[in-house]
């Protein structure tokens, strides 16, 4: 009896339900679905050919002799590439530091006061990030020769400095719309009830305003260091020998012989890559349970 | 009596002090973002400026790179010659067909991961959009060179199942460049895209669905104009680094797929013509703000048609939208 009187309250939504998921085709979410997963495969296509190549023991990394570890152990024992991945990390600390701090404050003072200034700001930042790589590339050469050269200034013919100054370009940018993004998805009254109660705005700054902007701050960080061991143009125009990053050893090495080191020391770089960016997913998850909203590492990185 | 005497002067002061102190502590900031201005005006604009000098100046001897002492626009009418113009007419081609594909790929993608995938799927699957991405770019286009090679696996696969009768032909051609810029542009696409859908109130369509509209018509009428930001931001994001891209037809195009970036990069690297170079950068920034300007008129256009037309229809959502 209770059974029949359950099932016909609980009925009206179950028949409505269905008529309402009928409409879209069924074969239709079936094809996207497959679209989705084929598109997955194709992102992952390449990057599994160099992992399943980084196990080729033959001389060309082209042509496939057989299955070994040698070349991971060739590409620890070869100076030369544990040089360039040295200097690529360098550089890439360094430009993820100047890019944070510069980023950081800038995102900050655009969520957090308007006027005329920030419509330029915007548009210069902009700019910094659609011009095109090689445009830039080509621009830092003589200016950084100008400098190093013609005005004297030794630093700018440091092969690091160029590279964190080169990288730093762009991240720095980029940097700036993600913790902008997530400024302004702040209130600020918190900021403003800590001034009201005495607090001087360095103290302001470090528990109220930093804490809240941290997961922008650790994402932008990140984003700038790989940005950093990615680039491969900027690099190969701004840097000086002795100083050369990996990106630009693995290019100079596709003119002459590519061997299978290179897909080694590539797979070992994309396993640091996915650890570090565990840890941080790992991180931003903590911080989100803290301060209750949800701000997992996709959603920072696709912009706040 | 004693009440209403002294409520005023409590209650007046409050009032006036949260704009000033508003003030005070957002006066405070703004100093922030002169360090970024000094650097990228330092690094990124002043060597813009030297290029666009250079541009006007020329190669007076073989071991000197540039000289300004003449000032002409000779540079540019040799940047402009047939072999460039060729180059960049094909670059261009590239481009907008990489950026199409990119959009006809990547819609229907981040269209299933924002709408069709449950919230806890959803991060894993922008998570594995990204893994690829943060290989490096160069070793990602290598791995489409082994592929693609007349000797690879791919070849030999294809000629045991006998699609194919010979070794594969595709790699150093236009064909080689155009699928090695979409595999590297596409995550650039994915994820504005996935950010506008995901962003999209879903009980709009259940609305446009209500009210008797079928799926083409929400698709047209809801799901689009609302993803026209996102597509707009793919496009930008997209266009303008191929634009430039320099990596993927170094090693997937050959002679026959070569594009400007690799020209204005031999004029500076190889051939020592820093005029010449600086000129042919300016022009392919020129070109691109052209574009890009377009691409914004195009889309505006778009935009008022789009609306205009949802007005028309009797399907009015715009005032949820707004």
């Amino acid at each position: 009896m209770t059974a029949t009187a359950e099932r016909t309250t609980a009925a009206p939504p179950r028949t409505e339900e269905p008529r309402a998921r009928r409409r879209p085709p069924a074969v239709g979410d079936a094809l996207l679905g497959i679209w989705g997963i084929v598109g997955l495969l194709f992102l992952f296509f390449p990057v599994l050919v160099i992992v399943a190549y980084s196990f080729n023991t033959g001389r060309q990394l082209q042509s496939w002799q057989g299955f070994g570890l040698d070349s991971y152990a060739n590409a620890f024992n070869n100076p030369t590439i544990v040089a360039t991945i040295q200097v690529s990390l360098a550089a890439a600390a360094g430009s993820a530091v100047v890019s944070t701090i510069l980023g950081s404050f800038a995102g900050v003072a655009l969520a957090r006061r308007g006027g005329r200034w920030t419509g330029w700001l915007v548009a210069l930042l902009g700019l910094a990030m659609v011009t095109p790589e090689i445009v830039n590339a080509v621009s830092l050469l003589p200016w950084f020769v100008t400098l190093g050269a013609d005005w004297g200034l030794s630093i700018f013919n440091l092969g690091q400095v160029r590279l964190v100054i080169a990288h730093s370009l762009f991240a720095c940018a980029v940097v700036t719309f993600i913790v902008r993004a997530r400024m302004a998805g702040l209130n600020e009254s918190l900021e403003e009830a800590a001034a009201d109660l005495g607090a001087p705005p360095i103290q302001r700054f470090w528990t109220i305003t930093f804490p809240l902007m941290r997961p922008a701050v650790i994402s932008g960080a990140l984003l700038s260091f790989t940005l950093s061991l990615d680039n491969t143009v900027l690099s190969s125009f701004v840097s000086v020998a002795g100083s050369t990053p990996w990106p630009v050893y693995v290019f100079a090495s596709l003119r002459s012989t590519l061997r299978p080191e290179i897909a080694a020391m590539s797979t070992v770089m994309l396993l640091l890559t996915l650890v570090a960016l565990a840890l941080v997913a790992i991180v931003l998850s903590r911080a989100s349970k803290k301060t209750g909203d949800g701000s997992s590492l996709a959603q920072t990185l696709a912009g706040g | 009596m004693t009440s209403v005497a002294t409520a005023p002067p409590a209650a007046a002061p409050p009032t006036p002090e949260p704009p000033r102190a508003k003030r005070r502590f957002t006066g405070s900031v703004g100093f922030l973002a002169v360090p970024i201005a000094v650097w990228l005006v330092f690094f990124f604009i002043v060597p813009f400026g030297l290029i666009l000098w250079y541009s006007f100046g020329e190669k007076p001897s073989l071991y000197v790179t540039h000289s300004n002492d003449v000032l002409s626009l000779a540079r540019y009418v040799e940047a402009l010659d047939p072999a460039f113009l060729t180059t960049f007419w094909r670059t261009t081609q590239i481009a907008i067909t990489g950026t199409a594909l990119c959009v006809l790929i990547g819609f229907p993608m981040a269209y299933w991961m924002a709408v069709k995938l449950s919230p806890r799927a959803r991060g894993l699957v922008v998570a594995l959009v990204l893994v690829p991405y943060w290989t490096n770019f160069l070793v990602r286009t290598i791995g489409w060179q082994i592929t693609l090679s007349p000797e690879g696996f791919l070849s030999d696969f294809l000629n045991g199942i006998g699609l194919l009768n010979g070794p594969l032909q595709v790699l150093y051609t236009q064909q080689a460049v155009q699928l090695g810029v979409v595999y590297n542009y596409l995550p650039l696409m994915i994820l504005p895209l996935y950010v506008a859908l995901e962003r999209m109130d879903h009980k709009l369509l259940e609305a446009s669905r209500d009210l008797g509209g079928n799926w083409w018509s929400s698709f047209w009428r809801v799901t689009i104009p609302l993803a026209l930001p996102g597509i707009l931001a793919g496009m930008l994001l997209v266009f303008v680094p191929l634009m430039g891209d320099y990596i993927t037809p170094s090693v997937l195009g050959g002679a026959s797929g070569s594009m400007v970036g690799q020209m204005v990069a031999g004029q500076f690297q190889r051939a020592q013509n820093w005029a010449l170079g600086s000129a042919m950068a300016i022009v392919l920034m020129l070109a691109i703000l052209l574009v890009v300007i377009a691409f914004g008129v195009l889309f505006r256009l778009i935009g008022i048609a789009l609306r205009r037309f949802r007005h028309l229809g009797d399907l009015d959502t715009t005032g949820a939208i707004r």
